[in-house]
């Protein structure tokens, strides 16, 4: 399969705008590693244009920023793009990461039923701290940078050609290690008390589907 | 000699409420947690919702309690790499 990307990055609230900034990260590993790039910023990030794009281009590897529930991933300003009872078609035969709260609850099981080769996301809120006095320049949060850098390895492991189990396991590293590195370091007391929520998400990323898929 | 008896009590749902609320003021000041759909907080929003225990607030403290018990657990210190792969 041709290797091509398709990237949802809505930013309309604080949340989606440290999403937004943190994917272009990845955008720009893809272009290394070859990727054609469908990306979709801002209002772009619509049901039309999605459905449109990934007929298209028929991606091989979705990638969905966003505020998203158990059975929904939405866009900008919170429209639907996929969810359990719409758009699932657009899922099959293509692996999935979706950086939105819960979604790998419900619509993770229900796209790999109904054809996507692998699912990986959160099946509880993803949690994250940022500081508010960076939010023009989020890229420069250091405090996010704990929880979206582990994150985005996801997306960047299965860019750099690795499986879907083994990009979320590296993402999981890369999570614990920051754990690791709060509780020995002699970190200050206020960084310390990030560590509950990286556990948080660490714990609740899943891979579903087919583990061995690149 | 006899030993002291020590009896195990459950929890209430109160007490949990302040050990969150308690543990919730170590956060930062000045920082925001962003919470997914639910929006971006302060800690002393996050400590009012607790107090209220509307949908927020119950998220919060399962986040807390999960936390506590893989403290319990020592699972910090284990092999956290193969701990928590899941598929």
């Amino acid at each position: 399969m041709t290797k091509n990307l398709l990237i949802t990055r809505p930013n309309y609230d604080l949340p989606t705008t440290y999403l937004f900034s943190w994917s272009k990260l990845v955008i720009k590993c893809a272009y290394q590693k070859g990727f054609r790039i469908v990306d979709l910023p801002n209002g772009k990030s619509n049901e039309t244009d999605f459905a449109g794009r990934v007929n298209k281009t028929d991606p091989s590897f979705i990638f969905f920023n966003g505020h998203g529930s158990k059975s929904v991933v939405t866009g900008h300003n919170g429209e639907v793009l996929v969810s359990d009872k719409k758009n699932l078609d657009l899922l099959r035969g293509r692996v999935i990461f979706s950086r939105s709260c819960s979604s790998a609850m419900k619509l993770g099981p229900k796209s790999i039923s109904s054809g996507a080769k692998a699912f990986i996301g959160y099946k509880e809120p993803f949690i994250f701290i940022l500081e508010p006095e960076k939010s023009s320049h989020p890229l420069s949060d250091k405090t996010a940078a704990l929880f979206l850098e582990p994150s985005n390895q996801v997306a960047i492991s299965l860019l750099k050609g690795h499986s879907s189990l083994e990009a979320s396991k590296r993402a999981k590293n890369a999570f614990a290690k920051n754990i690791k590195k709060l509780l020995t370091s002699e970190s200050k007391k206020e960084d310390s008390a990030t560590l509950r929520y990286l556990f948080w998400d660490m714990k609740h990323q899943v891979c579903l589907g087919d583990a061995t898929v690149i | 000699m006899r030993g002291k008896k020590f009896t195990t009590t459950e929890v209430s749902e109160a007490e949990i409420k302040k050990l969150v609320v308690e543990r919730l003021k170590t956060l930062p000041s000045g920082k925001q947690i962003s919470i997914g759909g639910e929006g971006s907080f302060t800690k002393e929003e996050l400590i009012k919702r607790v107090k209220l225990g509307d949908k927020l607030g119950k998220k919060m403290i399962a986040v807390e309690i999960e936390f506590l018990r893989a403290l319990k657990k020592g699972e910090f210190f284990n092999d956290q790499e193969s701990s928590y792969h899941q598929t």
